[in-house]
């Protein structure tokens, strides 16, 4: 076990050293020069060129910046937005609530209604019931998440004024109350795969011999469903859960600027447009690191659902 | 010489996919009305207001929008709707710019103009930084000197592009020596550039200064209170403001950024959200109808035009650039894109920035303009004599509003009706930003749309821009006659016939060669929700504390 995360460790590390390093590469090609954004082009004279060069280090080759890059990050000095003129930390720290509040309740709402829906589609396979339920799910998938945006807030918060239409809300409560629509414009999409995966796995599993075998030893259906067909049928289940977190970090920038919160996405798409590298990197990281503990988890989960799988070397 | 004047190019901040979609499908092309009214009648009518009715009283709090986030709140960076729209109301200049845009006395309580070299600023008694220090001369000099700290980066550096010095000459008295006579300079002490900070503040705060985290400490009617980094700013009632008349009616000022459009209209309707500057054009018609409160339009120095980018092409020719304006369909432009509202302008500058002649005056001068009415049989004719048999050029655009689309397909479709080969170029809005600012960026684009607005009610603010070589002379387009004339409004004295006289021909010279095409002249638009009023629809907001006039409605 202790091999197995320290094993989880370093290729994470790993993982972030190799894409911190693309991410740099690729904004440092990308046409366009932080110095416009810097000076707005309002015919700087050549020594503010050089003043402000020199402040943000714009004139040092490219490995010496990204160098100076992550030696600070080491310290746990993240940099400094070129937009903002602040210290990057306190700009993204800003925003972890908000991103973290979207994540958490979508991620929730996906792992209920996903499996409610998909175990239900399984064990009504083939009736009308379960064909209505695969035309809604191919619909909600094909609806991307500013389209359900738009239309959750012309219906519930304009028509219907159920929810605010904009905004992240104080305290949790309010936050919540802000976050729901949102949540669910986030989540649409995903329920409906996550349902679709569900539906499939359990009809794999229904179809074993194991389950037939237990059903005709007189094992009530409940019980079989519920310790043989769903428990086997969580590993592809939780395996697209896992993918799913990436997935919802980049929607989400759609989402919150569309319900004006604010979320790191929008921050991200915001400064990758104006090449703000320090903003840029510091979210990248954030992201893959929360990719790599959840797939993790996930990892370290695998066994207890499943355990013909074992952790350890040799193991997944 | 370099004379630098603010430009602007609206919404470029709000970079979304959402709005992007939205828009291109709600938005029909300037084409699509077969009649195609001549110019001079923009379709629907519209009011314009000089004010809004008078608040019944002090209010605890309101909402405003704001389309994008304020990336600083440091005055030397504050050259941008967000910023200044807030901090008009926190920070105050040495001179005041009033609601028909007149300059008044403001921080200093008197000017005088020794020699056109010299401005002596006297500083006004008994005012108060929101921290508590008292203004004196030494924070007007620190102040002031911010902007030629190269290190700093000033956005507008170039209005004190002409100063030798600026100097404490009495305890309450600074001077400003120039190094020749420049007519904007006191102008400007209106605006941004006449800020006035803490000097020990702007000591403390050091690179920090106006980010989230610092914030500002200035004189105003609100002081800063908070700002939660891509949510919003608050900024509550300063009980010490040292002008009685302009106290602030409301206890606390919060600003919320809605970089959708739609969003932003939504929070409006549903009264999450009391105000804002800046209404969409595809709203009007709800947002007049259905309230709940009231469509201002009001006074402003915009001009909507498209700039020439590249005059080695075919548009090199004036000739050609004129036989596209009047295939330019500007009236459908102003129907599809704002509603029909706004003014077709034949100048690059509207008619409210003539600040100093009454209405009939400028009349006169803008009757002696050509007006290139609707007319593609002529425009054909004249781009035929011209030589334009196929000639490529390429129009940028960027979805940052209704209007910016319905513009590049109007302009597309005359370029192809006098025979020009078009390809629209869409970017992302932070690119559209940097075709302004980055000759990089601009390569290989012959045309862009831009909505122009001047900080002063002074035309020169405009046409400083076009002398030869100027930075945002994009197309670096040349006029001997053009530049004799701007230079002499420059050194003359602000009220001087002859500068007014100078100004005039300059307008003449441009709106024949058209080195940018000029479109439309849309009014300041403002929603104020039932709750509250008080303020006038006009563009001081840029730098007058506009929200303390705001109370309750009755």
């Amino acid at each position: 076990m202790t091999w197995f995360v320290a094993r989880k460790l370093v290729g994470m590390v790993l993982t972030m050293l190799v894409t911190s390093f693309l991410v740099f590469a690729s904004l440092y090609v990308a046409p366009g020069d932080p110095l416009d954004f810097l000076l707005q082009g309002r015919s700087p004279t050549p020594e503010m060129v050089a003043a402000v060069s020199e402040q943000y280090g714009l004139d040092d080759p490219f490995l010496v910046q990204y160098w100076h890059w992550l030696v600070g990050v080491l310290h746990l000095d993240f940099g400094r937005s070129l937009q903002f003129r602040e210290d990057v930390a306190h700009l993204i720290g800003a925003r972890v609530p908000t991103t973290l509040g979207l994540i958490l309740m979508s991620g929730t709402m996906i792992c209920v209604f996903g499996l409610a829906v998909g175990i239900a589609g399984a064990l009504t396979a083939g009736r009308v019931y379960d064909r209505a339920l695969l035309v809604l799910s191919t619909v909600l998938a094909a609806i991307p998440s500013f389209v359900a945006a738009i239309i959750l807030i012309s219906v519930f918060s304009v028509r219907l004024g159920w929810f605010p239409t904009s905004g992240a809300g104080e305290g949790l409560a309010d936050r919540i109350y802000h976050l729901f629509l949102p949540a669910v414009a986030l989540s649409l999409t995903f329920i409906a795969l996550v349902s679709r995966v569900t539906r499939s796995s359990m009809l794999d599993e229904l179809r074993r011999e194991h389950v037939e075998v237990a059903l005709s030893r007189g094992m009530t259906t409940r019980s079989v469903i519920r310790r043989h067909v769903l428990r086997n049928a969580l590993g592809p289940i939780l395996t697209i859960t896992g993918l799913l977190v990436a997935g919802l970090l980049v929607a989400s920038a759609v989402v919150e600027t569309a319900f004006s919160l604010n979320g790191m996405g929008s921050l991200l798409v915001q400064s990758v447009d104006k090449q703000d590298f320090a903003i840029v990197q510091a979210i990248v990281l954030l992201v893959v690191f929360a990719f790599v503990i959840v797939n993790t988890v996930v990892d370290i989960a695998y066994p207890f659902i499943d355990p013909r799988v074992t952790a350890g070397p040799g193991a997944r | 010489m370099s004379v630098h004047l603010t430009r602007r190019r609206f919404g470029a901040t709000c970079a979304v996919l959402t709005t992007a979609l939205l828009l291109v499908a709600c938005s029909g092309t300037a084409k699509s009305d077969p009649d195609g009214d001549p110019g001079g009648d923009s379709g629907a009518a519209y009011q314009i207001s000089a004010t809004t009715p008078e608040p019944t009283g002090d209010i605890d709090a309101f909402t405003w929008s704001l389309y994008a986030e304020p990336l600083s709140l440091a005055y030397p960076y504050a050259f941008d709707y967000p910023p200044n729209t807030v901090l008009s109301n926190v920070c105050e200049s040495l001179l005041r710019w009033n609601a028909d845009l007149s300059i008044s006395p403001g921080l200093a309580s008197a000017v005088d103009n020794p020699d056109p070299r010299t401005w002596v600023y006297t500083i006004r008694d008994g005012v108060t930084f929101h921290s508590g220090g008292t203004l004196t001369a030494d924070d007007v000099v620190a102040s002031l000197n911010l902007h030629l700290d190269p290190q700093v980066g000033s956005y507008w550096a170039s209005v004190y592009r002409n100063v030798k010095s600026i100097e404490k000459t009495g305890d309450m008295e600074v001077t400003v020596h120039l190094t020749k006579p420049d007519s904007m300079f006191n102008q400007y002490m209106a605006v941004s550039p006449g800020t006035i900070e803490s000097a020990a503040f702007l000591e403390q705060a050091g690179a920090d200064y106006g980010n989230p985290s610092t914030g500002v400490d200035c004189t105003g009617p609100f002081e800063f209170d908070s700002w939660t980094s891509g949510q919003s700013i608050t900024l509550k009632k300063y009980d010490d403001y040292w002008d009685a008349d302009l106290a602030a009616k409301a206890g606390e000022v919060t600003f919320v950024f809605q970089s959708d459009p739609n969003t932003r209209v939504n929070a409006w309707q549903d009264g999450e959200v009391d105000g804002g500057w800046f209404v969409p054009s595809n709203a009007y018609e709800r947002l007049s109808t259905s309230g709940p409160g009231s469509l201002y339009y009001g006074l402003n120095t915009t001009v909507v035009s498209q700039i020439v980018a590249n005059t080695d092409g075919p548009l090199g020719d004036p000739d050609v650039r004129k036989a596209l304006l009047m295939a330019t369909d500007r009236a459908g432009i102003v129907k599809a894109g704002e509603a029909g509202v706004a003014e077709i302008s034949n100048s690059l500058v509207s008619k409210s920035t003539w600040g100093g002649l009454s209405a009939d005056e400028v009349e006169d001068i803008y009757a002696e303009l050509p007006t290139y009415d609707y007319d593609v049989d002529k425009a054909k004719q004249l781009a035929a004599d011209a030589g334009v048999d196929g000639q490529q050029i390429v129009i940028a655009t960027s979805p940052i509003s209704v209007a910016a689309d319905v513009i590049a397909q109007a302009t597309a479709q005359a370029g192809r009706d006098i025979g020009l080969d078009v390809t629209i170029k869409t970017v992302s809005p932070d690119q559209y930003t940097a075709l302004f600012s980055s000759p990089a960026a601009r390569k290989g684009i012959d045309m862009f749309m831009t909505a122009w607005y001047t900080s002063l009610a002074d035309p020169m603010e405009m046409y400083g821009v076009l002398q030869t070589g100027q930075f945002s002379n994009y197309g670096s387009w040349s006029d001997p006659d053009f530049d004799a004339q701007t230079d002499q409004a420059i050194a003359d004295p602000i009220g001087e016939p002859a500068r007014t006289t100078a100004m005039a021909n300059a307008q003449a010279i441009a709106a024949e060669q058209l080195p940018w095409l000029p479109l439309y002249a849309p009014p300041t638009t403002l929603w104020l929700g039932d709750r509250i009023t008080g303020v006038a629809p006009s563009i001081y907001y840029m730098y007058y504390p506009w929200a303390a006039t705001i109370g309750a409605k009755g």
